[in-house]
């Protein structure tokens, strides 16, 4: 066990390192800067190199790389470039509304894909099978931002049940759970579509497996086959889905916090790198990439939970 | 063109009369010192970023920090007239150099920083006239020799010549914000986002991507506001916002700009929509430099091609006004009088290129890639193409297009100066050498700078506006810039919102602003 977590902790390292590098020069790749983004329309030559200057942004490249490495080492990710405010203070304020936005819209997701998957993969070809395949479709091949206006149009404008903005400065759990419901309801359907379609056809696959079918002539009880025998196996590929897809909804889940006016990881970095705000995006990054280091361990252990063959490697 | 549909007059010059503030609201049947919370929402675009007054940019930015600080002076936001703020009075030496100014006694700063005096005055100009401050307006204080203070309650303004829009530099915006001593030293590094002022409101909290909170200012020496906070709500979406605005989430929506939402706003029953002419155009700006764009004949028929009528009725649906000048009607100083207009007249530009004898020319617009600067220049090109002209439109993601057009490496590109109703404003910026690339004036004009100083030493506003008139006639005779069409400020309110004014900045001031009974 001790190995283990040492293993996750040295891939962990690893990651973040290779990670924010990439992060550091692609930025820095890229046209534009912080001192003429601030400066805009006053930039003059001498007001442009101050700035720079003041920035650190007049040093080599690799100087710089070395002082943000030395440190971030020492848990110091340096100030935004346009705040001022300190970066990693700015980016870990905005991981709650997106961590609240993806755990309710990954458990809607699961509560709906995952049953509407498996029902129409064992009611293959019938209309139940059909409507759900629809549906699915549907809900791949509509925009998010799309549903999210014309969620917010029916439920908000035309029957007033839930507010338009996605959150609220004003206290209470169930005031917050309120402003959320829609925005949770669109993310969480849209990627319900998927979970759905995927846990059809791995259902499908297993169900047409040997063993299910030697499980069937033995006489055991349907139910127990597709519950027991199917669904461990078929919850493999979907889970390692419901994963990525969560990690994913982090930081991407940009358009649903646009149309709902939500504050987030994603919306967060993005205003960063249009601003080249260097410190704001490498700790964005740092953040989001840690996020999905650490559920990607928590993933493996639960793969070992429901097939103990994976419990070995 | 100003819409004003809006109920009780509450204006802040009601407040300035002090105590009789609070009758007056009486008077109107506005509840006034009602028990509890009142708090107005108003809907942001995007996030703020900096609120420190040398450093401030963006219209988000500034509509708070127009909250928080006062100037010496402000400008009135009905009608732009330069009226008392900090200072009660002024003086001006007969020579034109001096100014001195009696500052208003008794006010004091935000969270007790102590008093207003003019030391503050002295401190924040220097620092921003300081270049290691780094202020992006350091060149608008240019010619303010020294700052003495003989007084607590008197600040001298020594200049290095007579220049008669002086006062707009002081005016209660950017440079003209003041800031206190001890706050800005004492907050240091953290100031950007800690900001005080002796304004009707102060800064409360500011929360990323959401919201940002300010609270009214019990001690602000114009009358405290009736409001006990203002939310800022981001809000990206327009029609998102829109919802809000009727559901009662919203009082007022600011920024609104898609033709559909305003259409949409203006059916729905409970919400005002205000507009007004703003302070600046949009402009094509040429590089007259190199290629056929160096003769004046080429850039007058790119004009005459440019059907900027059909732009503004059909692509922007009527929700913008048509440009005469780089200076709107919203300037003191305007007046567009014998100024040069290109008609939209394909004919004429044709025979305007074949005199300059000009054929298989290739033209390119160089617009940065945001909303609806991405999209307008593409039926302009389309006009340019039908009088043979090679015209294509690159769209640059902002930090390109901010670096490729002050590189200076551009034929031309879309610019708009986004400003107070300073006519120095848009004409420095875009017209005088000192602007050059990596400045806006990427035409590289360099005929205005002696007209630009004449207008500084004309001693009256009437002098002011000859001399300016005679500028708007050189420019869009010679015409290095060409404005496509004079932008229009749109904003919403709910019917709750009493006394709202809107300014021709691109920024909102809510400072007047009352809320009815529920």
């Amino acid at each position: 066990m001790l190995f283990y977590v040492a293993r996750c902790a040295g891939q962990l390292a690893v990651a973040l390192i290779g990670i924010v590098t990439v992060a550091f020069f692609l930025m820095r790749a890229i046209p534009g800067d912080p001192a003429l983004y601030m400066l805009g329309d006053f930039a003059t030559t001498e007001a442009l190199a101050t700035l720079r200057a003041r920035l650190g942004l007049d040093l080599p490249v690799w100087q710089q790389y070395g002082i943000f490495l030395a440190r971030a080492a020492q848990g110091d990710l340096g100030v935004s470039v346009v705040t001022g405010q300190p970066a990693l203070t700015e980016i870990l304020a905005a991981v709650p509304p997106s961590a609240a936005l993806a755990v309710s819209g990954m458990a809607i997701a699961i509560a709906v894909g995952v049953p509407l998957g498996i029902i129409a993969a064992v009611r293959q070809g019938s209309a139940i099978d059909v409507g759900v395949m629809l549906l699915a479709l549907g809900g791949i091949s509509f925009p998010v931002f799309w549903v999210g206006i014309v969620a917010i149009l029916i439920f908000s404008h035309a029957l007033g049940m839930f507010p338009a903005l996605g959150t609220t400065s004003e206290p209470g759990i169930l005031k917050g759970l309120h402003h959320l419901a829609l925005p949770a309801l669109v993310l969480g359907l849209s990627v319900a579509a998927y979970i759905a379609r995927l846990t059809r056809s791995a259902m499908l696959e297993v169900l047409g497996q040997d063993h299910i079918r030697v499980a069937r002539a033995m006489g055991v009880p349907e139910r127990r086959i597709v519950w027991k025998l199917a669904l461990r196996n078929a919850l493999i590929p979907v889970l390692a889905v419901i994963g990525v897809t969560f990690a994913w909804s982090l930081g991407n889940a940009i358009l649903v916090e646009a149309v709902f006016s939500r504050p987030g990881l994603g919306s967060t970095i993005l205003k960063a790198i249009l601003a080249r705000d260097y410190q704001l995006v490498q700790a964005g990054v740092l953040v989001l990439a840690a996020a999905v280091v650490l559920l990607n361990t928590a993933l493996d252990l639960i793969y070992g939970f429901i097939d103990p063959r994976l419990r070995q490697t | 063109m100003t819409d004003s549909r809006t109920s009780p007059e509450f204006s802040r010059r009601a407040f300035l009369a002090g105590a009789t503030g609070l009758t007056l609201g009486a008077a109107f049947g506005t509840p006034v010192m009602a028990q509890g919370a009142r708090t107005l929402r108003v809907r942001f675009g995007s996030d703020i970023s900096q609120l420190d007054p040398a450093r401030i940019f963006q219209n988000e930015n500034q509509s708070i920090a127009s909250h928080i600080y006062s100037g010496l002076v402000q400008y009135d936001q009905r009608t732009n007239a330069i009226v008392p703020d900090l200072a009660t009075s002024h003086e001006v030496s007969s020579d034109g150099t001096t100014w001195t100014f009696k500052l208003r006694p008794n006010v004091t700063w935000h969270k007790n920083f102590g008093a207003f005096t003019s030391d503050d005055v002295k401190f924040s100009l220097e620092r921003v006239l300081d270049p290691a401050t780094g202020s992006l307006y350091r060149g608008q204080l240019a010619g303010l020799k020294e700052i003495q203070t003989p007084d607590p309650m008197t600040v001298r303004l020594v200049l290095e010549s007579a220049n008669s829009g002086f006062l707009h530099k002081l005016c209660a915006f950017n440079q003209g914000w003041m800031v206190s001593r001890r706050a800005v030293t004492e907050i240091g590094e953290r100031y950007s986002m800690n900001p005080i002022g002796t304004g009707p409101f102060m800064f409360d909290s500011w929360t990323t991507g959401n919201q940002v909170r300010i609270v009214a200012n019990p001690a602000y020496y114009g009358g405290a506001s009736t409001l006990t906070d203002v939310i800022f709500r981001i809000v990206r979406d327009e029609t998102a916002a829109a919802i809000a605005l009727e559901n009662g989430e919203l009082d007022i929506f600011y920024a609104l700009q898609s033709p559909d939402v305003i259409d949409r706003l203006r059916k729905a029953s409970s919400v005002t929509v205000l507009d007004r002419p703003a302070n600046n155009t949009v402009n094509l700006v040429l590089n007259t430099t190199t290629g056929p764009l160096q003769d004046a004949r080429v850039r007058r028929a790119m004009a005459h091609a440019m059907n900027r009528k059909a732009l503004i009725d059909g692509f922007f649906r009527g929700t913008k006004f048509e440009a005469t000048s780089v200076l709107t009607s919203t300037f003191q100083e305007f007046s567009d009088e014998g100024v040069t207009r290109y008609p939209f007249d394909p004919d004429r530009a044709r025979a305007l290129l074949k005199e300059a004898n000009v054929s298989n020319f290739r033209f390119e617009i160089t617009t940065v890639g945001l909303n609806p600067f991405d999209r307008f220049p593409v039926p302009l090109a389309n006009d340019l193409q039908q009088v043979g002209i090679q015209a294509t439109v690159r769209v640059l993601e902002r930090g390109a297009y901010v670096q490729a057009r002050s590189s200076g490496n551009v034929q031309s590109c879309i610019t708009a100066v986004v400003g107070p109703p300073d006519p120095d404003s848009p004409l420095v910026t875009l017209y005088h050498t000192r602007s050059h690339p990596p400045g806006l004036n990427t035409s590289r004009y360099d005929k205005a700078d002696a007209l630009l100083a004449e207008a500084a030493r004309a001693t009256d506003l009437a002098g002011r506006k000859t001399v300016y008139n005679r500028l708007l006639r050189q420019t869009m005779e010679d015409l290095p810039v060409i404005p496509l069409y004079a932008d229009r400020l749109f904003i919403a309110h709910g019917p709750k919102v009493q006394g709202f004014v809107q300014n021709s900045l691109f920024t909102v001031n809510v400072s007047p602003v009352s809320l009815s009974g529920a």
